[in-house]
């Protein structure tokens, strides 16, 4: 006999929102914060010293890559220039310790390349642009660089320690 | 004090009656109180005082972290209890502040530091005209002295987050940022007639009827269903007495009703002043008679309607009281429990093929009717009696104060269970093997060759020849398999099958064998435990402290002696299907090659009674199996799955899952055990197990209390775990934290290389 001292809830009863939420498809999960918040944060690595920037971000529609743009002159350039294996951290954090279990968040591992003038460029910035439409002079000024970076997978991180990765190159 | 938010309010200070302040209990009262009626005298700690206090203390945190932990849709009602105990733990582990402090000893400046208080919940909204949610926050009764205020408090305060509130959490509104609730200390009045007054009849309000109920003594004795009370419907307009139907107490020293009609008249007067004031039919509780009538709680009717949830209303009906588990104690360990081993035990020793076909088609249906009783028994007795264990959680916790809720479990180490019985026998077979080279080479080569269709008889002549030490060994299996393996497992006789269990001895051999429940398990002894808890609860305390100790130790044990008990049960039905099974294919009416299953009784009693040659055919009832969640979505991997931290350490290993009994034998020393529940049926292979990871979550659960004696680190409550972890995955089971992580840490992706 099926050892049965609990109540044997279906699958599903005493459904609330919150339920709902928690077992959407990670994929969906990750594609609202990445509509949802504007910065990451950028990590990066080089002369054996990691660094971290905050950036403003964009996402492809397929989420296989994100564009960021950076002055010439900073660190994060000359790293990225020696170094193309990058992070992005992106979170909902409301800044209030009692909320820890309601944060979400994802690190992006991927690839980053500097997108030169003429060809994609366009393409890319305007996705940068139409997100931040501040940033227009930004990044068409000759001392900023547009990095692309491919993604390899996503982290994502809720209920503070339930994790589930994403590959979206294995997505059809 | 802030007079903004006052902290303390005295009942019948005039116009305090705002519920968000007092709580929905306090504000009636206090209304009535003001409004001339007698009600106990006392005072309410507001809810600002709960909020001062889970503010101050970080309490607030706390219960996020702890509802937040996983969905609570994923969550089982005995997760749930698990919750609700460990922040009743952060409450009692916080002391009141001194503000706090002060503020209870003003209150109860008014009374005589022996007089027996109680200390009653107010909820907010819950006594509303809507709907009543009595019985899920916790009141207190006899509270006497400073101090035993302070813990009532903080225990009222902590039934709001209750396993019964949280069940009812939606209803309730129940957010840790805005939930409070407000505490009641008031005056215990005595007297010899209590009773509850429906100012309309609550069956059927239209009718110009009220209903009085009255029981001889407190009127907690009839709230909680321990005396059956007098129960009168009076007109409400002439007063007079349309129907008295008198309660069934034992004890009755007369026929006569426990109220006079002069007394019924009072108590309906008061009843209608009542509903005059408030403007709505009140449903009270009162105690005293004529002059002396008080009363203790006013709140509207509300329809006796059937909760549309029946699983929740069957939750809050595992909570039995202490009378009620008292007497569960006694019918399940006296009673129930000697007739269902007595049961199996008689049905063990029939001998079958001695019966013809019709008596062997009465055996089975007979037997299919005991074991139909047994689990209606199971659900109506021995699951609420498994309450026993909780009950002995609470107590233990609010009179210790341990800061590890769980520290009561050391008083249910060394309790004879069958399965303890069961793995000692497995590990001197074991040992037996460990100590004999050739045996188990033997024994080895001979599942090697036979693999997967070991036929018994041909294996006991081989083993015997070929090994040494083989007569003693298979006499000692024999004896194992007779007493302990008679049972069902996923739909089939274990007894049938004793190549799993001949494989887990071979890796049992392997092994350094730990017996299970051993008093040298690390911790603190059982009788240190015991002093720990007389100690605290005092001599007053001694019996009833050993009582509701004993009552945790026979319904733990209970909890695993049951389905043993009741598997058992089950196999001798089985036996009897497999030998009705046995002739008919003999005689070529029955072909194919079902097994036969308790699915099975109505085709094969009809087919053994007809003077027939009609074939039978036995349809195949296909096993539960998990669902299967291979079919997530590409590219998604579970990286780190969260449970409860069920037993402490952590360990590497590869994910061994273990759905049904063909699984058992494949089960290698240091795999990690994933399942969906560990049962009593399998628990010999805990020692194995280099950890455990079970969907089922649970502090109380048979896996966590065994890898906690064995030191093994287990993670429960992982949703869908023996459906996501696939057959050797590597995965870090943190028995710390609770958590799973499935896979290595790598980079291989980012640096180009295929690594999935």
């Amino acid at each position: 006999m099926k050892n049965t001292d609990e109540p044997l809830f279906d699958e599903g009863d005493i459904k609330d929102g919150s339920g709902a939420t928690a077992h959407r498809a990670v994929r969906e999960r990750i594609q609202q914060l990445a509509d949802e918040q504007p910065y990451a944060v950028l990590c990066v690595q080089g002369e054996g010293q990691p660094y971290g920037a905050l950036v403003a971000f964009a996402f492809s529609e397929d989420l296989r890559h994100a564009v960021f743009v950076t002055p010439v002159a900073t660190r994060k350039y000359r790293l990225l220039s020696e170094c193309d294996h990058v992070a992005l951290v992106i979170d909902n954090r409301p800044n209030k310790p009692d909320e820890l279990m309601e944060i979400e968040a994802v690190t992006v591992t991927g690839r980053s390349q500097m997108i030169e003038r003429g060809g994609e460029f366009d393409q890319w910035a305007e996705l940068l642009v139409t997100r931040h439409p501040y940033l227009k002079s930004f990044v068409k000024a000759a001392t900023c660089a547009l990095f692309r970076v491919d993604v390899v997978r996503f982290l994502h991180v809720a209920r503070f320690q339930e994790v589930n990765q994403w590959i979206p190159s294995a997505h059809s | 004090m802030d007079s903004e938010r006052p902290l303390l309010i005295p009942l019948d200070a005039p116009g305090h009656w705002d519920e968000q302040i007092v709580g929905g209990k306090a504000a009636k009262l206090a209304q009535l109180a003001c409004g001339g009626f007698d009600v106990p005298r006392g005072f309410c700690l507001t809810t600002w005082a709960y909020q001062t206090f889970v503010q101050d203390a970080g309490i607030t945190a706390a219960i996020r972290m702890e509802l937040g932990r996983k969905s609570m849709d994923d969550m089982r009602w005995e997760e749930i209890w698990d919750a609700a105990l460990r922040i009743r733990a952060t409450f009692l582990a916080q002391p009141l502040t001194r503000l706090l402090r002060e503020t209870v000893a003003a209150g109860l400046r008014g009374f005589d530091t022996s007089t027996p208080l109680a200390v009653r919940s107010s909820a907010i909204g819950e006594d509303s005209a809507g709907r009543s949610f009595a019985g899920l926050h916790e009141s207190f009764i006899g509270v006497r002295g400073r101090q035993a205020v302070e813990d009532a408090v903080r225990l009222v305060w902590a039934s709001l987050w209750s396993d019964a509130a949280l069940l009812y959490r939606k209803e309730l509104g129940l957010d840790p940022a805005h939930s409070r609730m407000a505490v009641l200390v008031q005056e215990m009045i005595y007297a010899d007639r209590s009773g509850v007054a429906f100012a309309r009849d609550p069956r059927d309000i239209g009718k110009e009827h009220a209903v009085i109920e009255s029981v001889p003594g407190p009127c907690s004795l009839l709230v909680d269903g321990v005396v059956d009370p007098d129960h009168w419907e009076l007109d409400r307009k002439t007063h007079g007495i349309i129907a008295w139907l008198p309660g069934q107490r034992d004890d009755a020293e007369d026929d006569a009703p426990l109220l006079e009609s002069r007394e019924l008249e009072h108590i309906l007067e008061t009843l209608l002043s009542v509903e005059q004031l408030f403007g709505w039919s009140p449903d009270m509780e009162w105690t005293g008679r004529s002059d002396a009538l008080t009363v203790l709680q006013a709140r509207p009717i509300t329809a006796a309607a059937l909760d549309e949830d029946e699983k929740r209303t069957w939750c809050l009906t595992l909570r039995p009281g202490d009378a009620r588990l008292k007497q569960l104690r006694k019918r399940v360990a006296e009673q129930l429990i000697p007739e269902l081993e007595a049961a199996g035990q008689a049905l063990a020793a029939e001998e079958l093929n001695l019966l013809d076909d019709q008596q062997l088609a009465d055996t089975i249906v007979q037997r299919s009717a005991a074991l139909a009783n047994w689990k209606k028994i199971y659900w109506e007795d021995f699951i609420p009696f498994a309450h026993g264990v909780r009950r002995l959680a609470m107590y233990y916790n609010d009179a210790v104060q341990a800061e590890d809720p769980y520290q009561f479990v050391g008083l249910l180490r060394n309790q004879p269970l069958v399965a303890k019985q069961r793995n000692n026998a497995i590990g001197q077979l074991a040992q037996q093997l460990a100590a004999n080279d050739v045996l188990r080479s033997a024994v080895e080569r001979l599942l090697a060759q036979c693999a997967g269709s070991l036929h018994w008889p041909t294996f006991r002549d081989s083993l015997m020849r070929i090994a040494d030490g083989a007569e003693n060994f298979l006499r000692g299996f024999d004896a194992l398999n007779e007493r302990f393996l008679d049972i069902v497992y996923d739909q089939e006789r274990l007894h049938d099958q004793p190549e799993p269990m001949l494989r887990n001895l071979i890796e049992l051999s392997r092994a350094p064998y730990a017996s299970l429940g051993d008093e040298s398990v690390a911790g603190v002894s059982v009788a240190a435990l015991e002093k720990r808890l007389l100690d605290a609860v005092g001599p007053e305390r001694r019996d009833e402290a050993l009582d509701v100790i004993e009552t945790g130790r026979v319904s733990w044990k209970l909890r695993d002696d049951d389905n043993l008990l009741v598997a058992r049960l089950e196999s001798q039905l089985l036996r009897a299907l497999d030998v009705a099974a046995k002739r008919l294919r003999a005689v070529g009416r029955l072909s194919g090659e079902v097994h036969p299953n308790d699915a099975h009784v109505e085709p094969l009693v009809r087919a053994l009674r007809e003077p027939t040659t009609c074939p039978v055919t036995l349809e195949l009832v296909a096993k539960v199996r998990p669902k299967d969640l291979s079919k997530a979505p590409p590219g998604e991997t579970p990286r780190q799955l969260i449970g409860q931290p069920a037993s402490p350490g952590v360990a590497t290993g590869a994910v061994r899952c273990i759905h049904g009994r063909g699984d058992l034998g494949k089960f290698r020393q240091g795999e990690v055990l994933v399942c969906d529940a560990i049962q009593p049926t399998m628990t010999h292979l805990v020692p194995l197990a280099g950890a455990i990871v079970e969907r089922r979550g649970g502090m109380l659960i048979h896996g966590a209390i065994i890898a906690r004696e064995l030191g093994i680190p287990c993670v429960n409550g992982v949703r869908n775990a023996a459906e996501i972890l696939k057959n050797g995955t590597l995965v870090t089971v943190d028995g710390h934290l609770g958590i799973v992580t499935v896979g290595a840490a790598e980079f291989d992706l980012e640096l180009g290389v295929e690594c999935i």
